[in-house]
């Protein structure tokens, strides 16, 4: 019989087999023996200016976190390993810069000059600085300048008193309603099942009022419980008929009501035939949804996929990382809402950028890029022949941006003359760039190179604002031309 | 942890070792001989005559333009052949030490495949594309210029696909969409754009 391998492949893999079986073993043991195992646990962080999830590690049997994850979205930071020191400095938005360093292996660190005990060494992986998450509130606090509080078990952080209670009043008129009442609008996803509706804080900071676990002296709605684990805030309203939920007061209140009795069954006559007439529009109770301008951001790279190598320590996909975090916080301060594909260094396929950005129906999408060649910023709208179709049906998926080229290249302008506003070099093209073929709304991608012969320059803090000033005025003043879409 | 579970420890990990760096070594050499076979000249027919004139759009990451500029080669007479001659002279001003547009070494045309009378695919080797510097106005260089040649050299080409080693890729080098046809008179107006 002849072999369809060489013999080199069959050797090969039997070798490998055997090699993984020991392997596999040797983990076993190895597991058992250490406890250092790495987690994908995220840490969920709340502040004034915005809510984001950082990555979690653990080492040391204990959860750490990233301090230049936790703390760049709040200003501006600038850290580096020196050694088996690591000094960090960090301005926050208009205020004074501040520095803490930390030694690799060592439980003590100083901040703002003060001495700081860790619960467990300080550590460094891959010239990123880590410090135990049970500290990390410390740390922000020093550095910001305010109050942090740490959920460690809820895996939840609030900076600042940006806290949110809530009030529970039933009123016990018929049908019963529960009044749920928070100090701002809130904004949760909410899941029935028979017997309960469960709402689900993903983004704001609501946390208990004292007690979590409340009991209704009413046969139809029975209790509520609160909780927070995994980086959200839950709350559980139990009953013995199936619950509606509806906001009022702007989003203040939500009111839990029973749901309303199906009809019963009423005789009909047999029907007789009628002539054919267009069936009336649906009249189900069914609130609008509000339109809104939504800009999805789109970091390019992640994960195992490093991008382009700007210098020998440098990667695009950690330069346009801090580039998206600071465009996300100049937009919110244009009042424009925002969502960002990736906020830690995960890997997110090309294909998934574009299925959750299509599924957000964003007003528009922009992706970003670094690169070491040329000067300047790079515009780009996707190289696709201008095709005259529908915007409300199902497009071609690998088409799909030929019918948002016009506003495409109407948002990709406006970028454009803010970059020359400001006296960036930069440059207006097409580009045959994926995903931006399969986006279904007006789309832009930007491309930062060097401002000058430095390429590490790519990174400094005043390019890296400058340009995110630029792009967020950009799409700012196209805001009126390009649609909002209902979500 | 007891001895017995130590001694079973040292003797696992001894033969992982052994095993695995036996492995990785028949490993590497059946890699080697794939590169080798896959880096092995495609037979090329001769060519004779006198030279031609062979125009290049010529990429310039400097100011991020595409040039165009006519050399002087001999190119055989079957008409893939010729192609994959032109795009071989492209490549080599690439190659050249202080390029404009520099690419990865000992990128290559491994052949260039005619489907019909208008479209062509180019089959590049793997240094090609794992060579080649990252970023999208790099990689759209390097694509509109193997187009826009081609075309300018055999105009009845209008599409063209870009493969590696053979095998369909998503990206050149992680931005420029490998998975597409791509249309002379569209790059045209990236062209348009560069200049």
């Amino acid at each position: 019989m002849i072999s369809r391998f060489p013999l080199a492949h069959r050797r090969s893999r039997l070798c490998l087999a055997v090699g993984l079986l020991a392997v596999s073993a040797i983990a076993l043991l190895a597991y058992r023996v250490t406890a250092n195992a790495q987690s994908s646990e995220q840490l969920t962080i709340y502040s004034p200016q915005t809510t984001y999830t950082i990555p979690l590690t653990t080492a040391n049997g204990q959860p750490y976190a990233g301090l230049v994850d936790a703390l760049e979205p709040l200003g501006s930071i600038d850290a580096r390993p020196d050694g088996k020191k690591y000094k960090l400095r960090f301005t926050p938005p208009g205020g004074r810069a501040v520095e803490a360093q930390f030694n690799e292996g060592k439980e003590k660190g100083k901040v703002l000059g003060e001495n700081l005990k860790l619960p467990a060494n300080f550590i460094l992986q891959n010239g990123r600085g880590y410090v135990p998450l049970t500290v990390l509130a410390e740390v922000m606090s020093k550095l910001l300048g305010k109050p942090a509080q740490l959920h460690p078990g809820a895996r939840r952080l609030f900076v600042g008193d940006v806290v949110v209670r809530f009030s529970l009043e039933l009123d016990k008129s018929n049908p019963p309603k529960l009044n749920v009442g928070f100090s701002v609008p809130v904004n949760p996803s909410i899941a029935t099942e028979p017997g309960h509706v469960r709402f689900t804080f993903h983004r704001e900071p609501v946390i208990s009022s004292g007690q979590d676990t409340f009991k209704f002296d009413n046969p139809t709605i029975t209790g509520a419980t609160f909780s927070e684990h995994d980086g959200v805030a839950e709350l559980d309203v139990t009953a013995t008929a199936p619950l509606l939920a509806n906001f009022a007061d702007g989003g203040k209140t939500i009111i839990v009501a029973a749901a309303p009795p199906p009809p019963p069954p009423v005789a009909t006559p047999a029907p007789t035939p009628q002539p054919q007439t267009p069936a009336p529009a649906a009249t189900a109770p069914k609130p609008p949804s509000i339109p809104r301008f939504l800009v999805i951001i789109d970091p390019a790279h992640g994960g195992a996929d490093s991008g382009a190598l700007i210098t020998p320590s440098l990667v695009e996909k950690d330069v346009v990382l801090a580039l998206a975090r600071r465009l996300q916080r100049e937009l919110i301060n244009r009042g424009i809402i925002t969502a960002m594909l990736r906020n830690s260094d995960v890997a997110i396929s090309l294909d998934q950028r574009a299925l959750t950005s299509n599924a957000a129906r964003p007003a528009l999408y922009i992706t970003l890029h670094a690169a070491n060649t040329g000067r300047g910023v790079h515009v780009f709208t996707s190289l696709l022949p201008a095709a005259n179709l529908s915007r409300t049906g199902f497009l071609p998926w690998d088409t799909a941006q030929a019918a948002f080229l016009d506003l495409s290249g109407v948002a990709a302008g406006s970028v454009a003359a803010e970059l020359e506003n400001r006296k960036l070099p930069n440059t207006t093209l097409v580009a045959p760039l994926r995903p931006m073929n399969n986006i279904a709304a007006p789309a832009i991608a930007i491309e930062i190179a060097p401002p000058d012969e430095t390429v590490d320059n790519i990174a400094s803090a005043q390019y890296e604002e400058q340009v995110a000033q630029a792009i967020a005025a950009g799409i700012a003043a196209v805001r009126s031309k390009l649609p909002e879409v209902r979500p | 942890m007891s001895r017995r579970w130590l001694v079973a420890f040292a003797m696992l990990a001894l033969l992982a070792v052994g095993l695995g760096y036996y492995a990785l070594h028949l490993r590497r050499k059946v890699a080697r001989d794939a590169q080798f076979a896959a880096e092995q000249p495609i037979v090329t027919l001769a060519a004779n005559g006198p030279p031609e004139p062979v125009i290049l759009y010529v990429a310039n990451d400097g100011d991020g333009t595409l040039g165009k500029t006519t050399v002087s080669v001999v190119l055989p007479a079957e008409r893939s052949e010729r192609d994959r001659a032109v795009l071989r002279t492209l490549m080599t001003q690439y190659l050249k030490a202080g390029s404009s547009h520099p690419i990865g070494e000992g990128s290559d045309i491994r052949q260039v495949y005619l489907m019909g009378d208008d479209t062509a695919i180019v089959d590049t080797n793997s240094s090609f594309a794992d060579g080649h510097p990252s970023g999208v106005l790099a990689e759209e260089l390097t694509v509109a210029s193997v187009v826009l040649t081609l075309n300018a050299n055999d105009n009845k080409i209008a599409r063209v696909k870009i493969l590696v080693n053979g095998q369909e890729r998503d990206t050149l080098a992680g931005h420029a969409d490998l998975r597409r046809f791509y249309e002379a008179s569209n790059i045209g107006q990236v062209v348009k754009d560069l200049q």
